[in-house]
């Protein structure tokens, strides 16, 4: 029984840290459907970002509130890649609307730059974060054992899904962002900003990627390919749960987590990671829209 | 009567979504005809050709093809691209080309027969074939524009490449979607002077808006309203129906009209 | 447009010219560096996978993020050939490390000479057609084929990479010589001129072979697909037998590139295999000029060549920004590559006729 429910926490949060880097993809994938392959580089730059202000922390802060860095870091993480996802969608992304493959194409380019940047800035050698005192240890119930850490990852999935879900669904902005994605021109009649919204949608997709960089940088070692790990289980997770629908998201990344800790009982992590993706490929034959939309006009073309 | 049917649709329902596009939808086409599907907008009209050439999986019925030669087939369920080899054709409403490729290689493609990989592989077009499809472009007034790309022809034109594209392929049912679409008043009495013609071959279902062109050369005209058969018969019973004049042309069939 | 496609040759034919003419210029004293001509017998194996790719992307219109894998198959059933060569016959030392006693079945097939040819090119191809049949047949496409190739990639990697006493895990076969024995050094200058050229035949025939094939009706289909995969199927074509099979063509070019990439490198290893280098043989397609075939050989060449002069010193890193740059630049403004840029873009600021400057339609 307890080794049940530490595989079930293990799948949980495995899903978790699977939904976590899917959610910036699920908004600018499945909404501006732009493949922006260098979502994983936004990921590494955040897990970068907790990095450098632990190390300020370290350096000029005393050592009492050195565990207050991590929660710095989030909103550093967050901000430091919202600011460049914004860079990047004036310059880039702007230009490729409507073109998927060749958005996918060009933040390839994109994320080449990015990991000689971090290589350059960082060297070759992957670094360490000091998970903090806080999420150090954990809870034991019975013969089970919950790291802090992953609860508090499984905690800010839950936080960003609900903001996502508040943004996209009870705010003003959310209206906005979700008629400029339906029908631009129609939008732009209406006398909405649709530069703006392309601008803050991408930038708060690339801000979820950088939050997502916060927490892996909590479960090892970074190095300038960290992002490139994640990001073929997040698109997939997108993909599986039916491009467009954050619940969607949700799900896939819950079947990828789970089946993948499932499958690595019976045999080794990689070749359980090719089972799963074996499998997945195969679901996705029968229903190549994903496994959570409806049939609708609209997806005819 | 019912001996020379070459379509026969049979309680097709489609729903989208909860919506109902078409209702239970019976209509029989007769061979050599040329037959309008005329309705408001909505009314289930290009749906209806979409279940036919199978682009739509309707939520019940099906459509039955009738072959010159004799035998029935059933069209729903069927892959799209062996309807079209069966002999239905159909030109869709946004005028859909090969852009990269010149009109004479759009043609080329559109020919019956070799469509299998290998077949295309090892094909050479004859002489007989060249001839024939020289003869479509130039009733379509293309002939000069043979080695153009396709992408650069004038809307109208791409049109009308469409509707030569059909031809070529000799189709027994031919279905042309708002075919008079962005072509001006002598274009459309052309277009519906080719049609007149070539009904002698094989049978016509147009889905069409502009009513004078109806009048031009319709044999046979169904009108759907709100994915249901409102009225079928000869274009001047359907003219004269009251209940079709106050949905669709009392309405908005004179602004359509002078398209 | 009939001069423009003499053009597209002549210049194909001035590059093989120009490669057959470098094992001369090495005897004669005139290069100095073997290595040099080896990585340029690499750079043909290139130039064969881009052709590949060109066809079911810049022709087809499907671009698979995971031309790697057969790439890699056919680099591997290579080296599994040549490793037992080496060998001669016995178990490999990864095999004893992970603790066999004698060889696997799967290696033993490849301890015969032609039944490995034929699995070089069986085995991706076989592949290619089964996973190709069922995603095109189900008529995933665009954006989702790639993402779903790019998986297959990433699960194949892991799979190699898991599999250690079978393939080298990490590792991968090294330690391995070419089909006619050691060619590295001054000594073997006749073996290596020798396996040049017969990879420069292989080139010149794969480019004229693709080359018809795009002029025939089935060429005229694949760019029909391209632009309308709908109203392609709506002509009467079951488009689905079509992409699978340019897919498997394209499948079995990779491996051949593969096999003889493997005869010059000395080692295969799961690197081959990953994502981001399937993504960097699209980088060379892309650059070169897609839709054109001797675009995919000089993007083949030309990054290549870059790579080889910059990867040493102090250019490493600046490279690697170039390059990134260089790739979004290109698909931001420059569709056609540099073939479209010579060929459509520099006419028409002559002409001064802006209508013409689009090199590629959507």
């Amino acid at each position: 029984m307890a080794q049940f429910i530490n595989t079930a926490f293990n799948a949980l949060s495995l899903s978790s840290i699977i939904l976590l880097t899917s959610l910036g993809l699920a908004i600018t994938f499945g909404l501006m459907r732009v493949i922006n392959m260098s979502h994983g580089e936004f990921l590494m730059i955040g897990a970068y970002m907790t990095y450098v202000v632990q190390e300020i922390f370290v350096k000029f802060f005393p050592e009492s509130i050195f565990s207050l860095y991590y929660f710095v870091a989030l909103i550093a993480a967050f901000g430091v890649t919202f600011i460049l996802g914004a860079v990047m969608e004036k310059f880039v992304i702007s230009r490729l609307y409507g073109r998927e493959i060749d958005s996918l194409l060009a933040t390839w380019g994109i994320s080449i730059i990015l990991q000689q940047a971090a290589r350059t800035i960082f060297g070759m050698q992957g670094v360490n974060v000091q998970v903090p005192a806080v999420l150090n240890g954990g809870i034991t119930i019975g013969k089970c054992t919950f790291s802090y850490n992953r609860l508090f990852i499984l905690m800010l999935v839950v936080f960003c899904m609900v903001l996502v879900w508040y943004i996209m669904y009870r705010s003003n902005f959310g209206k906005q962002m979700r008629a400029v994605m339906q029908n631009r021109a129609m939008a732009q009649c209406m006398g909405i900003n649709s530069r703006k919204v392309d601008m803050i949608t991408f930038a708060f997709g690339s801000g979820l990627a950088g939050l997502a960089g916060c927490s892996v940088a909590l479960l090892g070692s970074i190095d300038s390919t960290v992002g490139q790990s994640y990001i073929v289980n997040s698109f997939i997770a997108v993909v599986l749960g039916g491009v467009g629908r954050l619940a969607g998201t949700v799900f896939g990344s819950g079947i990828i987590g789970f089946s993948s800790i499932g499958i690595e009982n019976y045999t080794s992590a990689s070749i359980a990671k090719a089972v799963v993706l074996l499998i997945i490929i195969i679901v996705l034959q029968f229903r190549p829209q994903g496994l959570f939309t409806m049939k609708s006009r609209s997806l005819d073309e | 009567m019912s001996d020379n049917k070459v379509l026969k649709i049979k309680d097709i329902t489609v729903e989208f979504d909860g919506f109902c596009a078409l209702n239970k939808v019976n209509v029989n086409v007769e061979r050599n005809t040329i037959h309008f599907f005329i309705g408001p907008n909505g009314a289930g009209k290009t749906t209806l050709l979409d279940i036919i050439c199978a682009k739509t999986k309707p939520t019940s019925g099906a459509c039955f093809f009738f072959r010159k030669t004799g035998g029935e087939v059933k069209l729903t369920g069927m892959r799209e691209y062996k309807i079209v080899g069966e002999g239905i054709g159909r030109k869709f409403q946004v005028p859909s080309v090969f852009v990269n490729l010149t009109v004479m290689e759009n043609m080329m493609l559109s020919l019956k027969g070799n469509k299998g990989v290998l077949e295309s592989i090892l094909y050479r077009m004859t002489a007989e074939e060249e001839k024939s499809i020289n003869k479509i472009l130039e009733t379509v007034d293309l002939l000069d524009q043979k080695n153009e790309k396709a992408g650069s022809l004038a809307h109208g034109q791409k049109q009308w490449l469409e509707i030569a594209m059909q031809l070529v392929q000799k189709p027994e049912i031919i279905m042309l979607d708002e075919p008079a679409a962005g072509m001006g008043k002598p274009e459309t009495f052309k277009t519906g002077e080719i049609l007149k013609k070539i009904k002698r071959d094989c049978t016509v279902i147009v889905v069409e808006h502009d009513m004078d062109f109806v009048k031009q050369i319709a044999d046979r005209v169904t009108v759907l309203h709100e994915g249901k058969v409102l009225v079928e018969g000869s274009c001047l019973e359907v003219l004269a129906d009251e209940t079709v004049q106050a949905v669709y042309l009392g309405r908005g069939g004179e602004r359509n009209a002078e398209n | 447009m009939k001069l423009k496609k003499q053009g597209y040759n002549l210049c194909f034919s001035a590059i093989v010219l120009v490669l057959a003419a470098m094992p001369l210029l090495l005897r004669a004293g005139v290069i100095t560096s073997t290595s040099f001509i080896l990585f340029l017998g690499k750079c043909i194996a290139f130039s064969i996978v881009a052709i590949g790719l060109d066809l079911i992307w810049g022709y087809t219109g499907i671009l698979s993020l995971g031309h790697g894998l057969y790439f890699a198959l056919g680099g591997y059933a290579m080296a599994m050939y040549l490793k037992l060569q080496a060998t001669g016959g016995k178990i490999t030392s990864f095999m004893q490390t992970g603790g066999m006693t004698e060889l696997p079945a799967i290696w033993k097939p490849f301890l015969s000479a032609p039944v490995s040819l034929f699995l070089i090119i069986a085995v991706p191809g076989a592949l290619a057609g089964v996973i190709g049949y069922f995603i095109f047949k189900n008529r995933v496409k665009g954006v989702y084929f790639s993402i779903i190739s790019q998986a297959l990639t990433w699960a194949a990697y892991s799979l190699f990479t898991g599999l250690q006493s079978y393939t080298g895990g990490n590792v991968g076969i090294t330690e391995i010589t070419s089909v006619l024995g050691s060619i590295k050094g001054a000594a073997n200058m006749g073996k290596m001129s020798v396996l040049f050229y017969i990879s420069l035949t292989i080139l010149v025939i794969i480019y004229s072979l693709s080359y018809a094939l795009i002029n025939t009706k089935f060429g005229k289909l694949l760019i029909a697909i391209r632009d309308g995969e709908n109203r392609t199927y709506f002509s009467g074509y079951c488009v689905s037998r079509y992409k699978n099979f340019i897919y498997i063509l394209s499948a079995v070019f990779a491996a051949v590139a593969g096999a003889l990439f493997v005869n010059f490198n000395g080692s295969i290893t799961p690197a081959q295999m990953t994502i981001s280098y399937s993504i960097t043989m699209v980088i060379w397609v892309a650059v070169g000029g897609r839709g054109t075939l001797i675009g995919a050989v000089i993007g083949a060449f030309l990054i290549n060549l870059c790579d080889y002069h910059f990867s040493s010193g102090e250019m490493v890193e600046i490279w690697q920004y170039i390059l990134g740059a260089i790739f979004v630049v290109t698909i931001l403004f420059f569709k056609g590559g540099l073939v479209g840029i010579v060929c459509d873009q520099i006419p028409s600021l002559w002409k001064k006729n802006p209508e013409s400057g689009v090199v590629v339609n959507e």
